[in-house]
Order: C-alpha cells, then structure tokens, then sequence
C-alpha cells in the first residue's frame, strides 16, 4: 500500500484519494453427503483505489484495481488513467472524511483456532444434527474467512478492521422408498458454539421431514401469515434502503422523511435503527468503504420515516451535517404479540420460501412458499405447493411483530412477523 | 485489444509450479484469469467511468488418486519448491477427516494446444466518448417527459483473458462482452422503474440500440404506472424471450446441473430418458451452442466448449456437468465448469440456456388466448431442482382478452408451480428466437456467474400471484 500512497501523492493531476484493500484467507470444506469431496485455501487481496479530480468547481472520481501482480510502472499508468477519466466526470463537489485512525476486530472466538481443526470442529456439529431415520445432509459446504480490511485516504483516514467469519451451506433431505425432498439452509457466524449449530441444523431435519409429509391445502384461502426472520429481513430491509441518502439523491425514492410508512395502522408500529455492529453478525463494521465512522441511526420510528441513513458523498449531497455512514446491520424494536395471542387465530407460517417478493413501487408482496405450518386454530400441519400474495401498505397497516428478538444475519429484531389477510393459492 | 500480457508471461511459472505439484499429486492444473472491467454511467445528477469488478489471479487444482484440492492465489511468482510447499500443506484436513474422503477417479489430461481469440470492437470507443453517449440518452430520456424523475444510462464493457495450464494442456482464451442498460424512474401518482437492456459483443450495436431505444422505455414507464396488481389465479401465459430464457433457466437449467446429481439433489438424475415436457419442446445449453455473453472457448476447467441438448422432443437427455462432477459420475464433462472467480470453486453451471423455435406464429398464439396474460422481462427466478418447484417474476404482463392484447398493465407478476405441470403444458411454440445476455446467475444465494437465456415465445398455463 506505501507503493501506491507513494505514486498518489507523486501524481500532480490527483487532487485526493482513497484507498481499500480486502485480503481474505478462508479455508473451505465441501462434502457429498458425508465424505470430503474438496478441500479449498485461498490468500487473496482486492485493491481498489479512487482518485479524485476536482475541476470547474465539480468533483470527478474514477476508481480501478491494483492486482498484487502489478508493477510500479502498471500503477502508475493506471493512476494516469484513472485521473484522465476523473476530469471526465463532474459531480457536485464533496470531501472526504477527515483524519482518523483505528485498528480493531470484531468480536468472536475463532480468531486463534486452527482452520483445519476448527473446519472440521463444525462438521462435527453439523452432522451431529443427522441422526434421523429417513434423514441425510446430502452436501454441506463450509467456509472460514478471515477479512483485513483496510481504508485509507489523502486526508489521514488509516482504519483497518479484522472480521472473522463462517458461513454454512447445508442440504437437509428426507428420503422415503417414495420421494426424497430437501430445504436449503444457509447459516452465519461470528463466534463459534457448536451445540447451537446443531440446533440449527436439527431444527432443519425436522422441517425438511415436515416438508416431506406436507400437504397442499384447499385454496384459494385468505388468512394471516407469519413471516421468519429471514424474510421479516427482506421485508424490512426494502423499507430500509428507500431512506438511503443515495436512493433519495437520485430521486429513487418512495417516501420522504415524516411519511407515515404504515398509514391507518392497527397493529405494531415498526421501529428501526439501522445499526454499525449487531453482535453474531457477519456484516458488522465499524467503518464504511469510505472509512467513515458507523453511528448507529434510527430512520424509522413508531412507522414513520425519521432520517435517512448512508455514507458521506451523498449525505453532503443531502446537507447532512455528521453522514451515518453506510451501516449494513439494523435493529428492529419488538412489537407485543405473544405467542398466545399469536394462537388465538388460524394462521400460515413460512418456513421455507423460494424468496418473498417485495416491490415498494408496486405495493407488492408474496412469493411461493415451500413448507409452511397450518394452524387452524386447535392443530398444526405442514402444508405446500402454494403461492401467497397481497398489498405492501395493507400489510405494513395491519402487521404485528413479535414480543421477542433474535439475531439473524444483519438483523437483530422480532422473531416473528404477523401479516394479515393474505391471499394464498 | 488482446489476450493479457501479464497471463502471457506467465506460461512458464505456471507450467513450472505444475510440474512441481505433479511430484505431490497425479493431476494438477492452473486456471490463470485477468478480467477487465469499465462502467460508464450517466443520469440526472451524477456520473462515472471507472474500472467495474474485474479479477487477476490463479487458481490452482490438484487431485490425489482419490479427492479434489484447490489453492487460489494472486501471484505465482518466485521459488515454485516453496509456493507448492505452501499449497500443499494449505489445502491439508484435519487427521478425523482423512478417512472420509471420496474416492474419484484421476482426471483425464488430454494433450492440447491452443489460443482462442474473438475480436471486439471496444477499441473503437474511448472514456470520453462511452461516457458522452450515457449523458447524451441520460438528457434524453429526462426530457421526454416531465414526470420523469430521473434516468440513467450505463455501458459496461468487459475483456476476458484466461489461461489454463496442465502437464499436456495449454489453452488461452481472449473474448468480450459488454451490456448496456437505460433505466427511467417515472412518477405519475404511483412511481415505477422502466428499464431497457442490452448485450452484445459490439459496442457498436448496443449504442445503436439504446439510441433506438429511449422512446420505448419512456412509453413502457407510462404503461406501468397504470398497472394494477394480477388477481391471483391460473391463466393461459404467452411469454416473452426473456421470460421464456427465465422458465428454461429455472425449471430446468439448475436441475440438470449434474454437480447436483452427485449430491442426489435433483430429481432429473432419475428422470433421464423420461417426457419431461411437452413433446413439442426442445431445449439446449452450452458455451457453444449460440454467441452470447456465456459463449467462451472452454471452461474453468480446460474442457472446451459444447452444445448441449438437455430436452428433445419433450424428453429429458443430458445434463451439464464440470470436471469433478462427471468424474464422480463416470461420464464426460460438457464443458459446464465455472467459477464465480479465480477465489471460488468451480460448479456445474449453465451458459446460454434456451428453448429451440417452434411453428407458430406470436399473433396466432395471442388469438388462441380467451383470457391470459402475456409476460415480459425476467425480474428474478428461484429454483428448487430437488422438489421440482419454480419461482419466477416478470416485470409486468399485459391482459390478452378473446385472442387480443389489451392496454391493461399488471405488474409485478410472480408465476409458481411444479416445474413439469408447466413444461407439459407448453401448447405452442412461435418461430421467432431471441437469446438475452445480460443475466447473472447464483447458485443457491452465491457463486454468481454471467449467463444468458431465451427462446422463442411459449404459451403454456401456470399460476399467477
């Protein structure tokens, strides 16, 4: 990296720049069924540099990769070209952020262990999980990275954040001498605790043996769905990125900040921060690509759009004074349904989606459901092979969060999402 | 343009830290990959030219008369003794995993020799000029209308060099590719995205499209902002080439990708040999089998480029499969092994997907339908190749009413069921063929590779939510 700050500042046509780099060591495991198919290693780095060409009273930028492989004649005649390209583009002006230095990582407890042992500690736990009759993990693949990441710029950021991360791609089966179905599971750590992910993997066997006996119900039917964390995060992260200062900059935007986000509601209001750090999640970070410091920043609150969030060019765009950063984490408040008030009525809840469809634009949301649970007031039982559908803003009207949280992925928030009168084919 | 300079001068240390792994594994090769980006972006208030993600690096895979192992790397330069050293002791397991690797056998290294190339005409352009032609129909598109809020052009030309090195193998390849995109946010009451896109191998033909294409968009955003949402129900579709490259990718592209065989995760394993689809259907893929933005010389693992028929006459007859899948299985590979990049693994992975032309006549299908919807343009798709269900959206539909398209938006619709309920219910099959090449492809939620789909239009009978 001194070799390139070294050309940068030799380069009269730079103005200001910034520098990212990622090394990434993993180690990966790739299983068929039981046995070791592959076993991978990787030590790579990406490095992006920007430069800046300020001209005219406009800023213009143009980013391009340095390879490990490069010469110093290779970076000089990219910095050439990167600066020609920066004159080329006229922005309004924006600075950079200001001096600040940090080296930290993020909280786990593998940052000592062996890949090796450690990759094969997680199989262990994962396939303890498969010990039903009937039931088979027919892949699993896991991956250990190590990330540095390290920003710089020409107005003295030096911040550099070490993440260690797992992430687990499983193929929970149920087989009879008729059928064989599975679900697909895709589970991320930060700190290892393996009778957690045999939790997690066991919770799947179980479904994936529902999904097997499941039926398709009688339809079409107009009832209440419970939505799971995963796609609660779907759902609410839409919401989210409409109040990016970038999305509104460029007009994309849907709401504006006051708009009632859940008009005529009855049921919980949402409340959402989006957050730097959510302790578990892999996409924690203490800073943004722009090195920016991440303060965590509530953009909506009792359903209304509070403020908006993102990082520094387009937060100066917009006029605001201390940008949030481009926080990637979100909290959401919980909401007052129990689970008995949840059992109260008949209701579907997903356990398996092909992936839940929202469209702000077009006050959309549904997706075909893979296994779900059918309450009908008294018993429960798998269902599949349906599809449900309904309106965006009825949905955000009538919702109700549960009255307890969890983390799941960047998501720490309500463990359950209520949304009423759907319909379902 | 031409094949990397630096991949060029690397022939020898690959060459060499191949023979130096050899004395470890019975089969070693190394992907060597310098891809070149740019984006070019214009819209109502900013823009850029700079490089877009490209990647330069290796990837190093051996074999030990039972298992696959695989290093990547970003340089192989200096002592080979101490970087296969390395290598060797990275890609190690754990002493309770040892006994519980597969037995495959060693892959075949057929003796071959040769540099593909495939010209563009990206030389041709320069930043300024790229980054003009987005302003210019950025400004365009702005002005058309004033419930235009904002708009955006962009072209992304990339350049891909890749060398593939084995004890009898040595390949080069050189190709491009570039897309181009026009995208309208457009208010009228409710707001909507209109979007228009192109592939193509020619700078020249995608500015030309896009010049041509500026009042379609604009005129598309002014229908969708009248569209209602689909009443849910089944209903006979006509589709697009764009939705009908999306039904051929996600019904049954991924559930013939063979690596999902070897895990038992797909039911066309057992369906071989059976109808699968309507008798009138045909379906291919391969790198070689059209000239779109998959179309490659040979893949991630040095197996050259095929054209592969998956569906003849309704019958289920091959699937795709990379190198490790087909040597698990005891078949050919079909030249289906590709990498998201040098840093990930390679799976068996579709290329330019499509159904084959039928007879029919677009108008004649349109007048068939008593009451449906004909789709258009692939939002996004989820496959489910085990249990056989699909996913997919179109960006909108248009109500066919007694054999006529009428002016009634809907929009988005999401169509679902069980793959082969849809693929026997293909009815007719239009003459026209259009393959789109602008789509990134996961597999699961990662591993994204570029692909393209399409066809002819179908009719068919499915559910819409």
């Amino acid at each position: 990296m001194n070799d390139i700050i070294k050309l940068l500042k030799a380069a009269s046509s730079v103005d200001a720049w910034r520098i990212t780099e990622k090394a990434t060591e993993s180690y990966e495991l790739f299983f068929v069924h039981r046995d070791l198919e592959t076993v991978r290693a990787t030590d790579t780095a990406e490095t992006h540099v920007t430069v800046y060409s300020d001209h005219d009273g406009r800023r213009g930028d143009s980013t391009f990769d340095v390879y490990r492989s490069m010469s110093e004649a290779d970076i000089a005649a990219k910095i050439e070209n990167a600066a020609a390209r920066a004159k080329l583009v006229d922005n309004e002006p924006y600075e950079l952020p200001g001096a600040e230095t940090l080296c930290e990582s993020l909280p786990t407890n593998m940052a000592d262990a062996d890949p090796k042992k450690l990759a094969a500690d997680i199989a262990d736990a994962v396939y303890a999980a498969d010990d039903q009759p009937g039931g088979s993990i027919n892949a699993l693949e896991i991956f250990l990275y190590r990330d540095t990441v390290r920003v710089m710029n020409s107005n003295g950021v030096d911040k550099t954040q070490v993440t260690h991360r797992v992430m687990i791609e499983a193929i929970p089966t149920f087989t009879d001498e008729n059928e064989s179905v599975e679900l697909y599971e895709d589970h991320r750590f930060t700190t290892f605790d393996p009778a957690k992910v045999t939790a997690e993997i066991a919770e799947k066997m179980r479904e994936v043996r529902d999904r097997h006996e499941a039926k398709k119900p009688k339809t079409p039917m107009k009832i209440n769905v419970v939505l799971r964390p995963k796609e609660i995060q779907t759902l609410l992260g839409d919401l989210a990125r409409d109040l990016n200062y970038s999305i509104a900059y460029s007009h994309a935007n849907l709401h504006e900040i006051g708009d009632d986000l859940q008009k005529d509601c009855r049921g919980d209001r949402i409340t959402l921060t989006m957050r730097g750090v959510v302790e578990g999640s892999e996409r924690s970070a203490f800073f943004d690509e722009d090195g920016l410091k991440l303060t965590d920043t509530c953009i909506i609150k009792d359903g209304k759009a509070a403020t908006r969030y993102g990082g520094s060019r387009f937060g100066q765009y917009l006029g605001i004074e201390k940008p949030s950063g481009n926080l990637r984490c979100c909290e959401v408040a919980p909401g007052t349904l129990s689970e008995s008030e949840l059992k109260s009525a008949p209701y579907l809840e997903c356990a398996s989606m092909s992936g839940l469809q929202v469209d702000l634009y077009n006050d959309y949301v549904g997706g075909e459901i893979r296994l779900a649970y059918y309450y009908d007031g008294e018993k429960t039982v798998p269902v599949t092979g349906i599809t449900m559908s309904g309106r965006l803003s009825a949905v955000l009207a009538g919702l109700r969060l549960s009255d307890k949280t969890e983390v799941s992925g960047p998501h720490l928030g309500p463990v359950k999402l209520l949304m009423p009168d759907m319909d379902i084919l | 343009m031409a094949f990397s300079g630096y991949l060029d001068g690397k022939r020898r240390d690959c060459a060499e830290l191949v023979a130096e792994l050899r004395k470890r594994f019975p089969y070693v090769s190394i992907l060597g990959t310098d891809v070149r980006a740019a984006a070019y972006r214009a819209d109502r208030m900013s823009s850029a030219a700079q490089d877009a993600s490209g990647e330069c690096g290796f990837v190093v895979k051996m074999h030990d008369g039972r298992s696959f192992f695989e290093y990547s790397l970003d340089d192989i330069s200096g002592d080979k003794k101490e970087l296969a050293d390395r290598i060797a002791s990275a890609v190690e397991t754990d002493p309770r995993l040892k006994g519980r690797m597969i037995s495959a056998e060693v892959l075949k290294d057929e003796p071959m020799k040769e540099d593909f190339v495939r010209e563009t005409d990206f030389d041709r352009f320069d930043d300024a000029q790229l980054l003009g032609i987005c302003r210019e129909l950025s400004a365009e598109l702005c002005a058309a209308d004033g419930k235009v809020r904002n708009a955006m052009c962009a072209i992304q030309p990339y350049v891909v060099s890749k060398l593939f090195v084995s004890e009898n193998r040595e390949l080069s390849q050189f190709y491009g590719w570039a897309n181009g995109f026009l995208i309208v946010f457009y208010q009228d009451g409710k707001m909507v995205a209109a979007r228009h896109v192109e592939g193509s191998d020619s700078l020249e033909k995608i500015i030309s499209s896009l010049r041509g294409s500026t009042e379609k968009v604009v005129d598309l955003a002014r229908h969708l902002v009248t569209a209602k949402p689909i009443e849910p129900g089944v209903y006979d579709i006509i589709t697009d080439s764009s939705i009908t490259g999306l039904i051929a990718h996600e019904a049954f592209g991924h559930g013939v990708e063979m690596d999902q065989f070897v895990k038992d995760r797909a039911l066309g394993k057992n369906c071989m040999g059976q109808y699968v689809a309507s008798p009138i259907t045909n379906m291919h893929d391969g790198a070689a089998a059209t000239h779109s933005v998959a179309s490659y010389f040979f893949d991630d693992d040095g197996v050259l480029a095929h054209d592969t028929q998956i569906i003849k006459d309704g019958i289920l007859v091959a699937g795709l499969s990379d190198r490790d899948s087909a040597a698990q299985l005891g078949t050919d590979p079909t030249g289906n092994g590709r990498r998201d990049s040098y840093r990930r693994k390679a799976y068996s992975r579709m290329t330019n997907t499509f159904f084959c032309p039928g007879t029919d006549k677009l108008e004649d299908m349109i007048a068939s339908v008593k009451h449906g919807y004909m789709l258009f343009e692939t939002n996004n798709g989820m496959e489910d190749p085990k249990n056989w269900q699909i996913q997919c959206t179109a960006e909108y539909g248009i109500e066919i009413v007694d054999g006529k398209l009428t002016d009634n938006y809907v929009s988005p619709v999401v169509m679902s069921g069980y793959v082969p309920d849809l693929l026997k219910s293909i009815s007719m099959i239009s003459d026209r063929f259009e393959v789109i090449g602008s789509g990134m492809c996961g597999k699961g939620y990662k591993e994204w590779v570029r692909v393209s789909d399409g066809g002819p239009n179908l009719k068919a009978r499915v559910k819409l939510g």
